[in-house]
């Protein structure tokens, strides 16, 4: 089939991989075992709009049935790339991570796969390691001095840390650290350059 | 449920491709037959022509980019051209090639390299003047979708062909200039051998002249389809087929309007653009003889995949 569509020079949209996002609860677990981090508790899902009626309509209707699920807030947002996020915020990994899938197979199902970009994990120091590890030595180290992401690539099914320290600046060190921390939880993507960085990301 | 399905793959330009690619092996085995009916002292024209495109295929990246003064570019020098293609990349899950900037005013993009591996997508900088965001973007996205189709390997191997009949031409043009190709008129004394060998000269530089001409249209139609292909893709890509119309009309709208100087320079690289850079003046030459379709035929292309697009599902 490869072959055949280099010669009659087409491509198949390639469909969004949804199923690997729920091995971020445990990840989730492991980040605040092993770091003393826990997640944001914000989330983001990111796509390309197609032009058209029937996407616009699509997209009201998932974001009545997310609003009509009541938990947590919810917000839309646009980037400078002309990508739309739905902004997800609930302190329960469980039901964010439920609520993501939520968005990503609405608009998988009504047939978009193809347009979605990557998913959104905020990850944070816990307020209170600090004063933990004082009167624990020797607790966990701090990895995050700032917000730190874990994105999901719908195309490839696996994660890349990505953690921005600064106008258009991202601290490797930390993002590695940060990818060690999961990598037995969670598919993390073996190739360096698809670690595209977020700037500006609306999940905060 | 797709994408796929919410839009049909374009049957008819499949079956246009796929006839032209077929006429092409077609004619390449005719003059396969007609060499060795010939006898192999032909081999050596081949095995030439074969190192010529070899050299063109495997350096394409190079040669291209030393053609146009393009210069690869790092994210932290082209930060929101490498995010484009980022993300253009993680939404067709290919491999991000090497980015490039030319600095020329021509308003212009192409994407070269071997294989995927390989590739170089580059704009010029007339280009990411002139375009908004979602237009340098649908550029971008048809250029990610030359690379993805393999334009430059299908585009080498059907010209092989047209460069093989191109340098027998020659060859023969030089001996036959030479040597005369009649020779019947000499002092000497004829023999039918002599005859012989000269209409047989006669009929391969003919053969050859005639396999040039078709095999230069052929590879001219499909290098249209391919364009027309890459356009689809990309449009599909972005999902907004109307800023890769915009962009097309805004580009080549400048590109009459440029200096000749700047367009003859990039003449040699047209098969590989994003819009040709001939300078014609008024009406263009016949568009049989051309690399790229012409504007109408795209924009209404792209018109009918906005119009699928925009059906309620």
């Amino acid at each position: 089939m490869g072959l055949l569509n280099t010669l009659l020079g087409r491509t198949k949209p390639v469909q969004a991989n949804l199923d690997s996002l729920f091995g971020l609860p445990s990840a989730a677990i492991t980040l605040q075992s092993a770091a003393g981090m826990t997640t944001s508790g914000r989330a983001g899902v990111c796509y390309k709009p197609p032009t058209g009626q029937g996407f616009e309509d699509m997209q009201a209707e998932v974001m009545k049935l997310l609003t009509m699920d009541g938990e947590g807030k919810l917000r839309t947002a646009e980037d400078r790339y002309g990508y739309h996020w739905v902004v997800v915020e609930n302190p329960d990994i469980e039901s964010l991570v439920t609520q993501v899938h939520l968005v990503n197979s609405s608009l998988s199902d009504a047939g978009w796969g193809p347009q979605l970009l990557c998913s959104v994990f905020g990850v944070a120091t816990l307020p209170d390691s600090a004063a933990s590890t004082a009167d624990s030595p020797p607790g966990p180290t701090t990895v995050l001095t700032s917000t730190g992401f874990l994105v999901y690539l719908f195309k490839r099914g696996t994660f890349y840390p990505f953690v921005p320290d600064g106008p258009e600046h991202r601290n490797t060190e930390q993002e590695l650290k940060l990818k060690s921390l999961v990598a037995g939880d969670l598919a993390i993507e073996a190739d360096l350059d698809r670690w595209f960085p977020l700037w500006e990301l609306p999940v905060g | 449920m797709s994408t796929a399905s919410n839009i049909p793959s374009d049957r008819g330009l499949n079956l246009r491709m796929f006839t032209t690619g077929l006429m092409l092996v077609i004619l390449y085995g005719a003059v396969v037959g007609l060499l060795i009916a010939f006898g192999i002292s032909y081999v050596a024209v081949l095995v030439i022509a074969g190192i010529i495109l070899f050299c063109q295929y495997w350096f394409s990246d190079k040669i291209a980019l030393f053609g146009m003064g393009g210069r690869v570019v790092t994210a932290e020098q082209a930060p929101q051209l490498h995010g484009v293609i980022d993300r253009l990349c993680a939404l067709a899950d290919m491999k991000k090639p090497r980015v490039a900037i030319a600095d020329s005013d021509v308003p212009n993009a192409f994407a070269t390299g071997r294989s995927p591996n390989s590739a170089v997508v580059c704009a010029t900088t007339g280009l990411m003047r002139r375009l908004d965001e979602a237009e340098l973007e649908a550029v971008l996205a048809h250029e990610l979708s030359h690379v993805a189709h393999r334009d430059v390997a299908v585009m080498t191997i059907a010209s092989f062909l047209g460069v093989v009949a191109g340098l027998i031409t020659r060859i023969m043009f030089w001996t036959g200039m030479m040597g005369g190709f009649g020779g019947s008129n000499d002092s000497n004394n004829n023999n039918n051998g002599n005859d012989n060998a000269a209409l047989v000269e006669m009929a391969v530089l003919v053969v050859s002249v005639v396999v040039y001409a078709i095999s230069f249209l052929l590879t001219r139609a499909l290098s249209r389809y391919r364009e027309l292909a890459a356009d689809r893709s990309g449009a599909l890509l972005t999902g907004q087929p109307s800023a890769l119309a915009s962009a097309l009309v805004k580009v080549t709208g400048e590109m009459s309007r440029i200096p000749t100087r700047d367009l003859r320079a990039a003449e040699s690289f047209n098969a590989f653009y994003f819009t040709p850079a001939i300078a014609t003046k008024g009406v263009s030459l016949s568009t049989i003889l051309s690399t790229h379709p012409t504007l109408e035929k795209r924009l209404d292309q792209l018109a009918k995949i906005e119009a699928e697009l925009g059906r309620p599902v």
